[in-house]
């Protein structure tokens, strides 16, 4: 009888089904990106995920590794926003992110809750934040990230443009904002310009104002019912659409983005801009020889800035190296670190002890910005603040049409937090 | 009139008789080497499309946020507050307008496009390249060119051109929820054309000349050539192309996307950028994953309805 288990038919078939069968499996875990670990390698290295660009972070992080010969420094980078917040996201879910990352607030909810970040509260350096940086990541009284900076936004002007209908001082009050945007247009100058695919800043600066006005619990107090988006948003809304209302700025700007606006602006084609403090050195670089300067929102009850804590270090509850990451972060937020990173970014620092040197166009900004006299919505805003985001500012451009009414918009803003909330 | 000496229109197919005589002859070495290719791309299948369709199957009944590993079970609620949602409306609204205009347009323009290049003419070769090259770039960057192209303000290009030709005053192409609409679709059909009109180009230059010669004994006119010859015998290329385009403008992201962000409001956000916006950055993964099921299941739907009719005008015509 012949024996078919060794004949060459039968070898040759199991061979190629060994090799398909690898092919396979090599296939399947090349695709599920199983093998080698994306962590940490040794035991004296530390990942990193960095916000900032590698132009950016590259002499801050080249200190370190002088410092810390010792510590293996691996170090990644990603496009913020929303492609920082999803690869993070992932690399959360696979156990595979980085020892030190960024939490920010459009992640900042879900990686305090989710418990994912290391509590700060006990590191001795942890006076040395300003104490809005703090606030900003800190949930039930643990600190869960280190936030070096913050940025300013209020409305940039062109001082030239402005001498030539006799501007001499800010407006202190919001008619008197827009009683100056009709002198410019009356004189044949675009007055303003905001980019419409954000949240506005001097919307923000109004509600903030608002905000103040409630001391400073009016987001808390909207989550919690004790009043509404109806009640606080309304005014400012009213307020803030007089620019369109009135004929004073384009509605065109329901369709421009920050780019475009900045553009004009470095065209001197407008002479107002609502901007970041962020914008000021592309703008400097690209017109040199215009005299800017920031002035704050000007309402009701005063002046007032928008703005933000920026993204703070947090630290991997996973983290391979914990020590390692935690002198990671040290070092980011020391006089060194800061320093080196001040030098890059033109950011305004809020660390204890450092004071950066600025740009005086920033100078009226830089104090409030320091001591954490800004709002913006979307960062004080205690839950599902990016998806109330993009709705408040598919809102405003319906507004900016003139499709609905601040009353609208605000009880929309209403709804959509009932929704989201499960109410 | 009746074309009496034209031979019967078959639609082009491919030839696989003798595939099919290489079956029967060698079946057992084709069918280890079929499966030796369709293992990796069954592999592929499967880790690329069937376990992250279950996955979202059973995210969407969930509150899973893209972080928690443990997400409570949550029934329709999901899928019931999709149609609470008015962005989710609009987004659906928008982008059954976007694949039904796009595919219908695009049609329209690239079949006599087709006809066209398929004639002889001095340059030829220039005129198809030129057609077809906004196929080419990504489209990414091709919405951004268009965005610098239809910028509302008066220093865009096509407001300078307009006020300089006609003292018109900036006309706010992406800035007004109508015109931003309109502004994508017609970007689309620029984009697309060329491509579709090379697609039925192929298909034309199929079509045997005897069936001209013998229309044109019969004294059938450039019209009848058309309608009797020409267009049966493109309903494959037909099928083909809409197929496409409904199934890409159904799904469509990148070009809305960088042309208008999905606004003003929401009158260009499609469902892919609810997707990717619900799902990631508000992480909202649960909510997405109802709308990737409805979605999946509305595709397939008009996927399946589109195959049948084309199908039966294949049948009609052949």
């Amino acid at each position: 009888m012949l024996n078919h288990t060794n004949s060459p038919q039968r070898r040759r078939k199991t061979s190629l089904r060994l090799t398909v069968l690898g092919a396979v499996v090599a296939a399947a875990a090349a695709l599920t990106g199983c093998g080698s670990s994306g962590g940490s390698g040794s035991e004296n290295t530390v990942s990193f995920y960095s916000w900032d660009n590698e132009a950016s972070m590259k002499p801050v992080l080249d200190e370190f590794k002088k410092q810390n010969p010792s510590i293996d420094l691996k170090v990644s980078y990603g496009t913020p926003v929303q492609g920082y917040i999803s690869t993070l996201q992932t690399r959360i879910n696979s156990g595979t992110a980085a020892d030190v990352f960024i939490i920010t607030a459009e992640n900042k909810t879900e990686i305090m809750e989710g418990g994912f970040a290391k509590d700060l509260s006990g590191e001795p350096w942890i006076g040395n934040i300003a104490d809005a940086a703090k606030a900003t990541y800190t949930k039930d009284g643990k600190v869960y990230g280190a936030a070096t900076a913050s940025w300013g936004g209020g409305i940039l002007y062109n001082k030239d443009l402005l001498a030539k209908v006799g501007f001499t001082n800010p407006p202190e009050t919001w008619d008197d904002f827009l009683a100056l945007c009709k002198k410019l247009k009356d004189a044949g100058i675009t007055p303003f310009y905001e980019s419409g695919d954000g949240m506005p800043v001097s919307l923000a600066a109004l509600v903030g104002l608002q905000n103040e006005a409630s001391g400073g619990t009016m987001d808390a107090d909207i989550w919690a019912g004790k009043t509404s988006f109806a009640k606080t948003w309304t005014e400012p809304l009213k307020d803030w659409s007089e620019l369109f209302k009135q004929d004073l700025v384009s509605p065109s700007v329901a369709g421009l983005t920050g780019d475009q606006i900045t553009s004009e602006f470095q065209r001197g084609s407008v002479a107002m801009i609502g901007t970041g403090s962020w914008a000021l050195g592309s703008i400097q670089k690209a017109a040199p020889d215009m005299k800017l300067e920031f002035m704050p929102v000007p309402g009701d009850s005063g002046t007032y800035w928008a703005g933000a804590v920026s993204p703070g270090y947090a630290v991997n509850a996973k983290a391979k190296n914990p020590e390692a990451a935690e002198k990671l972060v040290e070092f980011l937020q020391s006089k060194t670190g800061v320093e080196l990173y001040q030098k890059q970014n033109a950011a305004i620092t809020t660390t204890k002890d450092f004071t950066p040197e600025l740009d005086p166009a920033l100078s009226s900004m830089v104090p409030a910005v320091r001591d954490g006299k800004f709002y913006l919505p979307q960062v004080t805003w205690p839950t599902n603040s990016a998806a109330l985001n993009s709705e408040t500012v598919s809102l405003l451009q319906q507004l900016i049409q003139g499709q609905t009414t601040p009353e609208k918009v605000a009880s929309a803003l209403d709804a959509k937090l009932a929704s989201l909330q499960g109410k | 009139m009746a074309l009496s000496t034209t031979p019967d229109l078959q639609p082009l197919q491919p030839q696989t008789s003798s595939n099919r005589t290489l079956t029967r002859k060698r079946p057992h070495r084709l069918s280890v080497t079929s499966w030796v290719f369709m293992a990796p791309i069954a592999v592929v299948f499967v880790v690329l499309y069937v376990i992250p369709m279950s996955q979202s199957l059973y995210y969407s009944f969930t509150d899973f946020d893209g972080y928690v590993s443990n997400p409570a079970f949550v029934g329709f609620d999901n899928y019931a507050e999709l149609f609470k949602d008015p962005s989710m409306l609009s987004a659906l609204g928008y982008t059954i307008f976007y694949a039904v205009s796009t595919t219908i347009l695009v049609t329209v323009t690239a079949i006599p496009l087709a006809l066209t290049l398929n004639r002889k003419f001095f340059g030829r070769n220039l005129v198809r390249s030129a057609f077809f090259f906004p196929a080419v770039p990504s489209v990414a960057i091709l919405g951004l060119v268009w965005g610098f192209i239809l910028n509302p303000l008066g220093s865009g290009v096509l407001n300078s051109i307009i006020r300089s030709l006609t003292g018109l005053g900036p006309i706010p192409w992406l800035s007004d929820s109508t015109l931003a609409q309109l502004s994508t679709v017609a970007v689309t059909i620029w984009a697309l054309t060329g491509w579709h009109a090379v697609l039925y180009l192929a298909y034309l230059q199929a079509i045997p000349a005897d069936y001209y010669e013998v229309s044109k004994i019969d004294g059938a006119s450039s019209w009848q050539s058309f309608r009797y010859i020409t267009l049966p015998l493109l309903i494959p290329a037909m099928a083909v192309s809409q197929l496409l385009l409904m199934t890409n403008g159904l799904k469509v992201f990148d070009l809305p996307f960088t042309l208008t962000r999905g606004g003003p409001g929401f009158s260009t956000r499609t469902l892919t950028q609810s997707l990717i916006e619900d799902g990631i950055a508000q992480s909202r993964v649960g909510a997405a994953s109802a709308l990737a099921v409805l979605f999946l299941i509305v595709v397939g739907l008009v996927v399946l309805g589109q195959m049948a009719l084309s199908n039966a005008l294949q049948r009609k015509y052949s």
